[in-house]
């Protein structure tokens, strides 16, 4: 008994042992190793000498990350992606392969995660690449990555991604605020969406959704839009763009890209055609701007943006409160500018509006910014289905004034109104009007009823 | 060579350990192993009677106590840096998941052996008179354990942290009066949050871990005054009062004066090794009953804490401890569930919080430590307290039964849901 | 049973104990060993030149370094790491040297020690010009004080 305790004993030791060393080797042989000595034996190929061969191949092994408090983010990518940054690998096999067109974007300064997805901090494949259980966010579909350029320019023309732009643009004009929230605007009968690109959804998902809410959902309240196959793949870009959170400043500061078309937008907005002429189509009161860029350099340009009576005393030319980028934008835009733009842009100037006819414009301006048209159409048809609604959907609003009084639509859009039941004893109908009071102010709400009755058609007579 | 020697002997200062005398002197003039007597009763060590319990509780807790030092090195309680700690520990420290996974194991088994050894405690009757209080310290014991294991709970700061602990700390809150006020105390706040995490991690790394120390230390100095390990009493012959042999004594010396041995005497062998010419006086079946703690027991010991160390280290070395995704106040998983050790009382809880939450965990509490007060019948034999024996095994069963349905019988929504039964999430 | 095989086993275990505590403490080491490390990195960049005005020195807090910018002579960047212990050193624009706070080390503009207890003269990093346009220091690479970048 004694002796077989102390073999017992001895056993147990020499197999604490064993396990010791078995954790060691666990831990010191970790897949991103063999990696990096791949990467350097490939590197060391390119070698002229079997000294430097042996130089390159001594370079010790080490976990590489991009440390981006900007981002709330460590990515270790660069661990085993080693090549993203070298040029010469460009035809090397995965994971060395060179990331080309990265632009700006270098891994010091946004690692890879931010647009790629994945799981930064993870030091091998599989749960790097997130495709494990309790890491929602894994890499992005190779289609659906450049959604994330998204995630920092929110706002104008993102170059390169007119699925982001069609995306904002659909959201904007198909009235999805009516319903949805997004930072803090929008309605609610649907879910907020200012998180939906943190919500880890996949982009698969979110195509189906869009394409027929209810076969994903059962039981949403979402309407039906009968989305083409490449407005729902626009809408999901857009979707998985959607975060709050904070960037940083950085990169923050290029929320807005200034890309010539943003320029563009700008020149119009800002009415510089009333002064200026390019390539003599225009106003003659300031200088013709045509090929302005090859005249005075980019910085000149910008200082003259900025305060025009430093650098021509005199000058009769306005303060315009533009933002840096907004100021890179219309000196893109100039860059390029040609005669027929100018053309393009007095055509469309058209004349000024009279009073009633700006109230009607700003209330159709409403009418879509506030997601009115998601249920009652862009046209006022109406005719989205609401169970158990007289009638069975949405009403149309061509002919509101048959039945209300302006007054009495101005109190609906402020209070709200949930629809009249078709069956009593039936539940409650999904969609209903909320109320805009503390959203609208009551110029906007008096807008929208301005274009509301601008819209107004005769009941056919019986 | 002599100074190598000399300085050899003024670390190792007994005999060789071929005499007794060297023996008995391993054990005395060491103040670790000082824990047992020189010789103790063979029925002390048989592993058939005590499992080594509370051997294996304590080398778990030692086991603990390293790896979490080792921890701490990695680890800021702040809830963002936290989990990122957590996630540097898997994936960019050098065995992190290895030491991890070996903290959060043991703590598990830690649980569960303090349990075990409470019940073995209570089916042997070693709780009776003098030992009384030593229980009373050992459910306290058990308390730090559940406390040590909650706190620890929520350090990772992932999903399954966070809502365990607001869920567990949701539980506490139904004590009337002070319920709310209690969990304001604990997590600093009303939701947890980084005072929460902050306050579980003083808790965890200094307050709780130096009670268990410190009533560990006299739950075995306790133990060592109460007579030694506890042994199946019933099973010694009863004494007799015949006269004593005196034993090792030297044969030029003439014979010492035998006197009765008293019962309420505990005869050691302090004499023999001080020089003094007092030898040790036991009755015949008591010398039958005993051996010397070395080797016969520190190998006992031996292999039970390297039995502990080596299944620790090898489940640690399989199976991963879990890491959900980090801790989102903003999405609840369904079912949000306590830690498995508190399952028991989730479960009562959701029949009736006050009931469940408060009522019956406090009667269980006080009734635990009122156990050793109130059984008055003064017998370890099973025999004779077949009652006693019969309600406790009702608990525990009735204990167990509640963590099996908590754990896995409750799906989404609490409802029962079997464990071979899949769920599919409730589309949104 | 044997006395002595008896007790060998028992001394062979305590022989495997220790190599496997042994073997733990060597894991310790390696464990509490950083695999990675959160600081700035050695290699960064600090802007445009246009950023630094000519004369006094822009002392930058985050890298601990001073960048002169010198209207003929180009620039140059020191270490404002004192060579005694660490601490930091602070440039006077009015006698033209650092000050050590912590044991009154003084060391002339271009780094030399002119007061104990100092045992060497300042570091100063290479700079140099990043494609991009921005500067970029480089504090692996010490450099001689004349050491110019001429932009």
């Amino acid at each position: 008994m004694e002796r077989r305790l102390q073999q017992a004993f001895f056993a147990l030791s020499l197999l604490a042992l064993v396990l010791i060393l078995a954790a060691e080797w666990q831990a010191s042989s970790p897949s991103w190793k063999n990696y990096q000595r791949k990467y350097l034996q490939l590197e060391s190929e390119e070698e002229p000498n079997a000294a430097s061969k042996a130089a390159v191949l001594a370079t010790p092994l080490a976990i590489n990350q991009a440390i981006l408090p900007g981002l709330q983010r460590v990515d270790r990518c660069t661990t085993c992606h080693l090549g993203v940054e070298d040029p010469t690998m460009k035809n090397a096999p995965e994971p060395f392969r060179y990331h080309a067109g990265l632009g700006p974007h270098v891994p010091s300064k946004f690692g890879c995660t931010i647009c790629h997805g994945g799981q930064g901090l993870a030091t091998d494949m599989k749960d790097a690449h997130g495709n494990v259980v309790f890491w929602q966010t894994p890499l992005l579909p190779a289609n659906y990555i450049r959604a994330s350029c998204g995630r920092c320019h929110k706002e104008g023309n993102v170059p390169g991604v007119p699925e982001l732009t069609e995306g904002r643009h659909l959201f904007e004009t198909e009235g999805c605020h009516g319903c949805h929230k997004l930072n803090g605007v929008g309605g609610s009968i649907g879910p907020d969406l200012t998180e939906e690109g943190a919500n880890h959804r996949s982009p698969q998902w979110l195509v189906r959704h869009f394409l027929a809410p209810n076969v994903v959902s059962p039981g949403s309240a979402m309407p039906n839009f009968h989305f083409t196959g490449e407005q729902a793949r626009a809408l999901t870009y857009f979707m998985l763009s959607l975060t709050s959170q904070d960037m940083g400043s950085y990169y923050s500061s290029m929320q807005l890209i200034p890309s010539p078309e943003f320029g563009r937008q700008l020149f119009v907005e800002k009415d510089c055609i009333v002064c200026h002429a390019i390539g003599g189509v225009g106003a003659k009161s300031g200088p013709d701007l045509l090929a302005v860029t090859k005249r005075h350099s980019a910085e000149w340009l910008d200082e003259q943006l900025v305060n025009p009576q430093l650098v021509y005393p005199g000058s009769s030319m306005p303060e315009y409160d533009l933002e840096s980028n907004a100021r890179k934008a219309i000196i893109a835009f100039l860059a390029s500018a040609t005669r027929e733009d100018a053309q393009e842009i007095m055509a469309r100037k058209g004349h000024p509006l009279t009073p009633e006819d700006a109230a009607i414009e700003a209330g159709k301006q409403d009418f879509a910014r506030f997601g009115c048209a998601g249920c009652h159409g862009t046209e006022l048809q109406g005719g989205v289905p609401n169970p158990n609604a007289q009638g069975e959907q949405v009403p149309s609003l061509l002919h509101v004034s048959d039945d209300y009084t302006k007054d009495e639509v101005i109190a609906i859009i402020r209070d709200g109104k949930v629809p009249p039941l078709d069956n009593p004893k039936g539940s409650a109908p999904p969609l209903y009007m909320p109320s805009w009071k503390t959203v609208l102010s009551n110029e906007d709400i008096n807008h929208i009823a301005d274009f509301l009755w601008s819209k107004q058609q005769k009941k056919e007579s019986w | 060579m002599n100074l190598i020697r000399e300085i050899w002997r003024s670390i190792v200062r007994r005999d060789p350990l071929s005499t007794d005398k060297g023996k008995s002197e391993l054990v005395f003039l060491n103040v670790w192993l000082h824990i047992h007597p020189a010789k103790v009763k063979k029925e002390n060590i048989k592993f058939r009677y005590s499992f080594y319990l509370g051997f294996i509780t304590f080398f778990l807790f030692l086991i603990l106590l390293t790896t979490g030092i080792a921890l701490m090195f990695y680890y800021r309680p702040y809830p963002s840096v936290a989990y990122q700690d957590m996630k540097d520990l898997q994936f960019a420290v050098f065995m992190g998941p290895f030491l991890r996974n070996m903290h959060r194991w043991a703590a598990q088994a830690m649980v569960l052996c303090v349990f075990l050894h409470m019940c073995r405690v209570f089916y042997t009757g070693s709780y009776k008179k003098p030992r009384q209080f030593n229980w009373v310290i050992g459910v306290m014991l058990l308390l730090l354990t559940l406390g040590l294991s909650f706190t620890g709970y929520l350090l990772p700061w992932d999903q399954l942290a966070y809502w365990a602990i607001t869920v567990g700390t949701n539980i506490g809150s139904y004590a009337p009066l002070v319920g709310g006020r209690l969990r304001e105390l604990l997590l600093g706040g009303h939701t947890v949050g980084e005072a929460a995490l902050i306050r579980f991690y003083v808790l965890h790394v200094a307050i709780l871990p130096s009670l268990v120390i410190l009533l560990t230390i006299v739950h075995f100095w306790r133990v060592r005054k109460d007579g030694g390990l506890s042994r199946p009493l019933w099973k010694l012959k009863p004494r007799k009062t015949e006269a004593l042999v005196t034993i090792g004594a030297p044969a030029e010396v003439a014979p010492l004066h035998v006197a009765a041995a008293s019962p309420d005497k505990t005869y050691g062998l302090m004499e023999v090794v001080t020089g003094k010419p007092i030898f040790e006086t036991v009755t015949p079946e008591e010398e039958e009953d005993t051996v010397f703690s070395y080797p016969y027991a520190f190998v006992r010991e031996a292999v039970a804490l390297m039995a502990t160390v080596t299944t620790v280290m090898t489940v640690s070395l399989f199976f991963n401890a879990p890491l959900e995704e980090m801790a989102n106040p903003a999405i609840t998983p369904n079912p949000a569930k306590a830690p498995w050790y508190f399952l028991g009382l989730q479960e009562l809880v959701s029949h009736s919080a006050l009931l469940g939450g408060v009522v019956i965990p406090a009667l269980m509490v006080i009734a635990l430590l009122a156990i050793p007060y109130m059984d008055r019948n003064p017998s370890r034999r099973p025999r004779d307290r077949k009652w006693a024996l019969w309600v406790f095994t009702f608990f525990v069963v009735a204990n167990v039964a509640l963590i099996i349905i908590g754990t896995f019988f409750r799906g989404p929504g609490w409802a029962w849901v079997p464990p071979w039964v899949h769920v599919v999430a409730r589309p949104e | 049973m044997n006395r002595r095989s008896f007790m060998s086993w028992g001394t062979a275990g305590v022989a495997a104990l220790c190599s496997a505590v042994g073997v733990s403490l060597g894991a310790v080491g390696r464990f509490l060993t950083p695999s990675v490390f959160y600081e700035p990195p050695q290699t960064f960049k600090i802007g445009k030149p246009a950023d630094f005005p000519f004369g006094s020195p822009t002392f930058l807090v985050d890298e601990k370094i001073f960048v002169f910018r010198h209207r003929e002579k180009g620039f140059a960047v020191a270490s404002a790491v004192c060579t005694h212990l660490g601490c930091t050193v602070k440039y006077f624009q009015s006698d033209q040297d650092f000050h050590c706070p912590c044991h009154g080390s003084i060391y002339s503009a271009n780094g030399t020690v002119l007061h104990g207890p100092a045992p060497r003269p300042l570091n100063w990093f290479e700079i140099t010009l990043a494609p991009d346009g921005q500067l970029r220091v480089d504090k692996n690479k010490i450099v001689p004080p004349t050491y110019r970048l001429m932009v």
